[in-house]
Order: C-alpha cells, then structure tokens, then sequence
C-alpha cells in the first residue's frame, strides 16, 4: 500500500469531466481519477481552503463524525474494475474500527477536510497502469497507424 | 410549535439554474419553498424518486456512515431564515444521548427522505417566509422589469 497526496485536479474537455491527480510521496506513481463536477468542486473547496459560510455535504459529514468523537483514521483507493475506482473510508469510533465503502472522490474530500492520510492499495497502482495501456489501444484511430509507412 | 413537513417536489428556477424543493404543512398545507444548489436538489430529487445510482451518492455514504456507527437519525427541523438563509438543525441520537448537527436544509432532507425520518420546521419560520420570500423577490427586479408599460 502507497501513501498518496493530491497533486491537482484537472478539467477535462473530452469528457466534461475532472482528474484529480494522485502521487506518493516518491512521485514515483501517478493515479489520475475522473471525478463528476460537483465532487471536484467539493474537493477544491478543501485544496485551497475555501470557507463557506454554510457546511457543505462533506463539512456536514466531518462535523458530524466530530461531534461523535468519531475520527476518520485512513482512506483506501481499494479497486479498479471497468474504469471505476473503489474505496474505503476507516473510521475509528468507541474503540472499533468501522469499513465504509465510497467513491473515491467522497473519500478524498472528507479525508483533506479531517486531514486523514490516503492511501492506494499495490493492485490499485497495477491495474491502473495496465488499464490505462488499454484505454490508450482503445482511443487509437486507424489514422493513427501507418504514419511511417513507406 | 413544530410544524411537519412533506416534500411535494423539487423544480428548477429557469432564471438561475437553482431548483426550489417545495415542502408543504401535513396540517394546513400551506408551501414552505426553498431554493437549493442544482447538486443538493438533485440529491434531494434522486431519493424522492427513488432513483438508484450505481455507485452510492455522498448523501448516501453519509446515511452508510450513521448506520455503521450506529448513529441514529431522529428527525430534522428547519430552524430559521435569516437573510435569506434557511438554517436547519439534524438531531441524532447515540447510545441514549441526543444530539443536534447544523446543516443547510437541503442536505438534512436528503439525509431525512433517505433514512426515513420526519421533517419540521416551526410557526416562526412561516411566518418569517411570507415576508423574506417578497424581499427576495423586490431584490430581483431589475430596472428594466419596471416601465415596460409606459407611453
């Protein structure tokens, strides 16, 4: 298991979507996840510590866990299947360990919110590199091929 | 007095991209209605129509979360408006103690349509409502909405 940071949340025009940018510590490995608008927002919220004179959603979630003396310990980016990434989000409360799944992205919030570490499992780090070789054979065009043909 | 609510439906504001959850008396059926964020009101929209996601949605981890932690949602009330602002109050209850949460409105519906748990707000905030909605909406106008009947 990798300790990751975010590095940067990007928008991307081909998919009207954003990639929030993961590193270890090393910069060794990079793993980008594609995220919906309004978990990006909730995210960059908490990357350059914009406060709201209300609480948003994942304010409420870390006000809430707080008030029960409940402390977000880890978050997992735990699988990758079909494009979609998986991830857990450990909570210790009353002396017990608690597993919730998540989106990454919810967990990524909430954990920069209670300043919780990240972490990717190695399987997570493998399967991205192969299914990023994948998506990149799947976007090639036959345009793409014969550039150097003779 | 509490007043309890039910969600009749959530519209959207084609002026600005916000969406109106429209909650109404169970007693006198009067409209208590509350401009909300697009994403906040499509959360709110999703449990009402009992739309399921593939993956859970963040209101959805956060009623995941109260279950884990054997955290129990009683009820929530919409407590006030000021400036415009509605505030509301989630109450939960652990271990025989209760204890209330500060949130927007509209995250204390979606959380209490989800989890099942009623909503209410008080005689104070009707009352409030009938002269803070007029406000907002003298604010509105802009000059040209006015002498657009002049000679």
């Amino acid at each position: 298991m990798l300790q990751m940071k975010v590095r940067g949340l990007m928008y991307d025009p081909f998919n009207n979507a954003f990639i929030i940018i993961l590193r270890d510590e090393q910069e060794k490995e990079v793993l980008p996840i594609w995220i919906g608008k309004p978990e990006a927002g909730a995210i960059s919220f908490a990357l350059e510590g914009v406060f709201t004179p209300r609480p948003m959603t994942h304010d409420l979630m870390k006000n809430i866990l707080e008030s029960s003396h409940a402390k977000v310990i880890s978050i997992v980016i735990t699988d990758l299947k079909d494009n979609t990434y998986f991830a857990k989000i450990h909570v210790y409360y009353q002396d017990s360990e608690y597993t919730i799944d998540s989106r990454p992205s919810d967990a990524i919030a909430l954990a920069l919110r209670a300043d919780a570490p990240i972490f990717a499992t190695d399987s997570v780090i493998q399967k991205h590199s192969t299914e990023e070789l994948d998506r990149w054979l799947d976007n090639l065009r036959p345009e793409d091929f014969g550039k150097y043909d003779a | 007095m509490d007043i309890k609510l039910s969600v009749q439906g959530v519209l959207t504001d084609p002026k600005t991209e916000t969406q109106v959850v429209l909650l109404r008396a169970e007693d006198n059926k009067e409209v208590l209605p509350i401009w909300v964020g697009a994403v906040e009101g499509n959360a709110i929209k999703f449990a009402l129509e009992g739309i399921l996601s593939g993956r859970p949605m963040t209101h959805d981890l956060l009623k995941s979360m109260l279950e884990h932690l054997g955290l129990r949602i009683q009820k929530v009330i919409i407590t006030e408006i000021k400036n415009n602002t509605y505030y509301a109050l989630i109450y939960l209850e652990s271990g025989g103690s209760l204890f209330s949460i500060d949130s927007r409105p509209s995250d204390a519906i979606a959380l209490a349509l989800r989890s099942h748990v009623p909503i209410y707000t008080t005689d104070e905030v009707f009352k409030q409502r009938a002269g803070d909605s007029l406000d907002a909406w003298l604010a509105r106008l802009s000059p040209k909405d006015f002498g657009e009947h002049t000679a």
